[in-house]
């Protein structure tokens, strides 16, 4: 809202200059955009560019932001008058009628007759709205659009000859009914559009903007003028559909003054009498289905206090109220009834009063207080406890945090889930935000190409967030990305690029740190590497396993198309926190175990088996034959080659045996290694070397 | 050659001695037995007069002294200078193990929420798809509210019947225990949530009061990437609730907050604002650090920056959770992160936060 400070002068006493004034609105809860002074004047005049909130309908208005102002300053507010009309109709001043079909959508019309010679408007008319930002474009046009600004009510001007039987239909639109607006648009209107129709077809958009047909133009001699009040949901729901927003829907889609139709009809013929625009026909249209009664709302002086903090005296609580137009009645020492003024829309509770108050009272004569702590304070919440633990872990074994967007393309999430366990975003901006994501994998795969089309080439990455899926809802989820060397870069030697295990390794770690027990298995998924993918499971209670992630290298396929080169391999790790949530003992208590008093004994066995025998199959062999004295298996070489026969493999374990009550015996690991050596001969034809 | 040139030559010679040999060779040109210059002065002794003889004779053991001292200082200089065995070059630069970083926007996000821990909040976590009740209705934006334009929302095709996320911890009976509210039937999820305001009316329709909570979250709206928007972005929303508090109360806790983000001295105004779920509301301005208040292009020359909205919670608020709004008043507040970091760190460029390039990652501490 432009205002022009020498018209608001009009309006009230401004004791300050316009720099002033911007500054103490603008404390009173009216931002200021912009100060632009206006060649030098006494007093100095500029424009002032206020942003209003849009509960203040009121004030897009020079009336309203006057009334502000003459509350701010003490001053007298001096609202403009208009022409007497003489006694008002319900429906008829020859020869037009108003009828109005849809008391919903329009509670009140007023329409009044003008004689009028279409010309030029005066230069002060036209200086008023160009500093307004309205263009000026004749006088009765100019008329209606100066007083929407001063009044903030929006009018509206029919050629009334171009009226189809003179009368005026206030209804929704007719199935299939189009209209041409002033601005040239031919519209598809809907029945829930509210249309103001000549006895044939609709005339103009409710509240929106006028129809081409019965438009004011330079050969016009008779108007209809329109000052009514629409229902403001009608109103926004219409100009969003039609993606048609005006001075005038502005207005009434938050809430013009249903009061003021008949005031600002009055002012506008008034001004075409004086600016001698025309003759205005004597008497009036009021239709009026319904208009409330004044709201009355009860504020305790207490209360004031009670919310602000502050020890407002009742003399002010009241002078400011009376100034912004409350009446209030009762001379109760402890409450007041306040009427709310038909403009004040956003007034219906105390606390709409009480903010009020505070605005003219000033935010910054409120102490600083702090409030009482009632209890004693909760943890936060454990997953947010745990995410920091782990982002703690995380940045301990050299990953550095992203944060990426939670929605991709399309194309990025088929790559790393499947199709029907995408949810999709119905109104999108871009086609790269279009899916929420189902996995943290395809942002970080990205940043990490990011970094290496920047010559970052050992890049470790993790994020913490949530991923989206149809079937199991959000999650959080902890995905890790590995490029480049395992080692930092040193002049000791060459770096060792990093491979699964490496990635394997920080897994296990964070998932000991959950309090997991982890077992990890060969696996596959359609956008990880076949032949090294691993899922990772943890075990419950019950000796179960439950799927908590996967790790792998990425398909190279996804990897080239983001342009890493083929060569550099990507370890992604993906772990599902929600699917594991009951067992993590993270940040619990522990409870520590008194140190062994008896020496251990170590044994180291080589044994050749087959090249494919997993692992974790030979470690299950040794823990299940072993005795309970048996506490650790440790591989430490991995040798094929050179003296061992072709798709075999020779493997080393070092074994720990201890007992907590006394002293092992080298017969009691003899024994043991046996037992051990038998069972792996029998289970997988293993040869001791 | 006089004992006098004698001294001065071996002060040139001393010089240029650099290894254990040119010590040694040294020592034996002057003190040698056979013709060192030392020797040389002492056969020369037994032809001066009776008389010179014993003068003459000390002087020759002062340069012989002087001579072997000297030698023995730098043959023990030489000898300190040398490399034991297994010596390394100690300023080589050493092997630094890899350390990764937190996100800029992570390390704030724990700083704001350390401030309010230590104010005895409860920190909140939350669903990120949201229905319309707790993102819109239950904070007084009823359909069709004009506020809901303020928020340019993001919709899921195909509501989401999505698995529960509770919201706050659970307490345990008496006064603030768990409670269970009409508003509790699940609503499948329809959008991105735009505010974390959703996760306090989740709070207060399993909490009774008092309340005092932060809800940090990611956000969504539907904003186009530029300079300073995102259609993501982190949030800190607070919330106190209970009797006697005032706005008073929410003057002082956001003074206190920024005062700690920022500097001790730092310029905090209120002015007045509009949130449909706040009344009174206000936007919060901080004095511009970078030009000090004298008005900069970071300020857009008015010497202040907004950095967050708050108020006095609208009594429809309360009323759609059953709390009894004659009894209880409450504030809250909301703080965008990236906001703040941009502001904190210099940053002019919000998409640098989620490049997650490791030059500019590697820009923030430890």
């Amino acid at each position: 809202m432009k205002v022009l400070v020498s018209w608001l002068r009009e309006l009230v006493d401004v004791p300050v200059t316009p720099e002033v004034l911007a500054n103490d609105l603008h404390m009173a809860g009216f931002e200021v955009a912009s100060v632009d002074p206006q060649p030098p004047s006494q007093p100095p005049d500029a424009v002032i560019d206020f942003e209003i909130t849009a509960n203040r309908p009121d004030c897009l208005s020079m009336i309203g932001l006057a009334r502000e102002v003459a509350t701010k300053y003490g001053t007298t507010l001096r609202a403009p008058r208009g022409a007497d009309l003489g006694p008002a109709d319900a429906s008829r001043l020859d020869p037009l009628t108003v009828t109005i079909e849809n008391p919903t959508g329009c509670p009140r019309y007023c329409a009044a007759i003008a004689d009028v010679t279409v010309g030029p408007s005066p230069a002060w008319l036209v200086d008023r709205l160009t500093a307004a930002g309205i263009r000026s474009i004749s006088n009765i046009v100019d008329i209606t659009n100066y007083v929407l600004l001063e009044l903030g009510h929006p009018l509206h001007a029919f050629d009334l000859d171009t009226l189809a039987g003179s009368a005026l239909h206030i209804r929704s639109a007719r199935a299939g009914e189009t209209l041409t607006t002033l601005d040239g648009q031919k519209r598809a209107l809907l029945p829930e559009m509210l249309v103001i129709a000549d006895r044939d077809r609709a005339q103009a958009l409710a509240g929106i903007m006028g129809g081409g047909h019965s438009e004011v133009s330079a050969a016009t001699t008779t108007i209809a003028i329109e000052s009514a009040w629409f229902e403001p949901t009608s109103i926004r729901k219409t100009s969003k559909r039609l993606g048609l927003s005006t001075e005038a829907s502005h207005r009434f889609e938050r809430g013009a003054d249903v009061a003021a139709a008949g005031e600002a009809l009055a002012r506008a013929c008034g001004l075409i009498e004086q600016i001698g625009g025309g003759t205005v026909r004597r008497g009036w249209i009021d239709a009026c289905a319904s208009v409330p009664a004044p709201r009355v709302v009860r504020l305790a002086y207490a209360r004031v206090g009670a919310v602000l903090g502050a020890d407002v005296h009742v003399d002010d609580i009241r002078r400011i109220l009376t100034g912004l137009g409350f009446v209030l009645a009762g001379e109760a020492v402890d409450h007041t009834l306040a009427s709310v003024p038909s403009w004040r829309v956003d007034v219906s509770r105390d606390v709409d009063l009480i903010e009020e108050v505070a605005r003219h009272y000033g935010y910054d004569r409120l102490p600083a207080t702090f409030p009482a702590l009632a209890q004693v304070p909760p943890r936060p919440d454990a997953r947010l406890e745990q995410d920091g633990e782990l982002r703690r872990l995380a940045t301990a074994a050299g990953f550095s945090e992203c944060v990426t967007f939670s929605f991709i393309s399309e194309k990025s999430a088929r790559e790393f889930a499947p199709a029907d366990e995408l949810v999709a975003i119905t109104n999108p901006l871009s086609e790269l935000f279009a899916v929420l994501r189902p996995s943290l994998l395809p942002g970080l795969v990205d940043a990490v190409a990011h970094n290496r089309r920047h010559g970052q080439r050992d890049v470790r990455l993790f994020e913490l967030g949530t991923r989206f899926l149809r079937g199991t809802g959000e999650s959080r989820t902890l995905s890790l990305a590995w490029s480049g060397a395992a080692t930092s870069e040193h002049w000791s030697g060459r770096a060792r690029p990093a491979d699964l295990f490496d990635l394997v390794g920080v897994v296990d770690v964070l998932g000991r740190a959950m309090g997991l027990t982890l077992q990890v298995q060969a696996s596959v998924r359609p956008w990880l590497t076949p032949g090294r993918t691993a899922e990772v499971h943890a075990v419950d209670a019950g000796g179960g396993a439950r799927l908590l992630g996967v790790a792998g290298h990425v398909q190279a396929s996804l990897t080239t198309a983001r342009d890493i080169p083929a060569h550099d391999d990507v370890l992604v790790a993906e772990l599902d926190l929600n699917a594991v949530s009951d067992l993590v003992t993270m940040l619990g208590v522990a409870s520590a175990h008194p140190l062994p008093r008896f020496p251990s004994i170590v044994r180291d066995l080589s044994i050749l088996v087959d090249e494919s025998l997993l692992a974790a199959q030979v470690r299950g062999t040794i823990q299940a034959a072993a005795p309970v004295t048996l506490v650790r298996v440790a591989v430490f070489d991995r040798y094929q080659g050179k003296g061992i026969v072709e798709g075999k493999v020779s493997v080393s374990y070092r074994l720990t045996f201890q007992a907590l009550d006394r002293t092992l015996t080298d017969a009691e690991a003899d024994a043991a290694m046996a037992t051990i050596v038998d069972a792996l001969t029998k289970a997988h034809g293993a040869v001791r070397r | 050659m006089a004992i006098a040139d004698i001294r001065t030559q071996f002060t040139a010679d001393l010089a240029s001695v650099c290894t254990d040999a040119d010590q040694k060779a040294l020592r034996d040109q002057y003190l040698g037995r056979k013709g060192g210059a030392v020797a040389g002065l002492m056969k020369a002794l037994g032809a001066a007069s009776p008389d010179q003889r014993p003068a003459l004779g000390q002087q020759i053991n002062e340069l012989k002294q002087h001579i072997e001292t000297t030698l023995d200082q730098r043959l023990a200089s030489l000898s300190s200078a040398r490399r034991p065995a297994g010596a390394v070059d100690v300023t080589l630069p050493g092997r630094v193990p890899a350390i990764g970083r937190l996100h800029p926007l992570t390390q704030l996000r724990s700083r704001i929420e350390a401030v309010f821990a230590r104010q005895g909040y409860e920190i909140l976590d939350g669903p990120e798809t949201e229905d319309d009740w707790h993102n819109f209705e239950a904070l007084n934006m009823p359909p069709e509210h004009p506020a809901r334009d303020m928020q340019d929302t993001l919709y899921l095709s195909g509501p989401w019947d999505r698995p529960a996320r509770p919201v706050g911890a659970v307490r345990g009976g008496g006064p603030s225990g768990p409670r269970v509210s009409g508003a509790d039937v699940p609503h499948p999820a329809t959008l991105l949530r735009t505010h974390t305001s959703s996760m306090q009316i989740r709070y207060m329709e399993s909490h009774e009061p008092p309340v005092r909570v932060i809800a940090p979250g990611r956000v969504y709206r539907r904003d186009n990437l530029d300079l300073t928007h995102t259609p993501m972005f982190q949030q800190v929303e607070g919330l106190v609730v209970g009797e006697g508090v005032t706005m008073a109360d929410l003057k002082g806790t956001i003074i206190g907050f920024l005062r700690e983000l920022f500097v001790p001295d730092i310029p905090v105004v209120f002015r007045p604002s509009f949130f449909p779920y706040t009344e009174p509301s206000a936007d919060v301005f901080i004095g511009c650090q970078r030009c000090k208040g004298a008005g900069c292009s970071m300020c857009k020359r008015t010497g202040f920056i907004e950095v967050l909205g708050c108020g006095m919670v609208h009594p429809a608020v309360f009323e759609a959770v059953g709390y009894d709004a004659t009894h209880v008043t409450g504030f809250a507040f909301g703080v965008g992160i990236e906001r703040l970091a941009l502001l904190m760190h210099g940053v002019e460029d919000i998409r640098l936060f989620y490049e997650n390039d490791l030059r500019f990652l590697e820009q923030f501490p430890l």
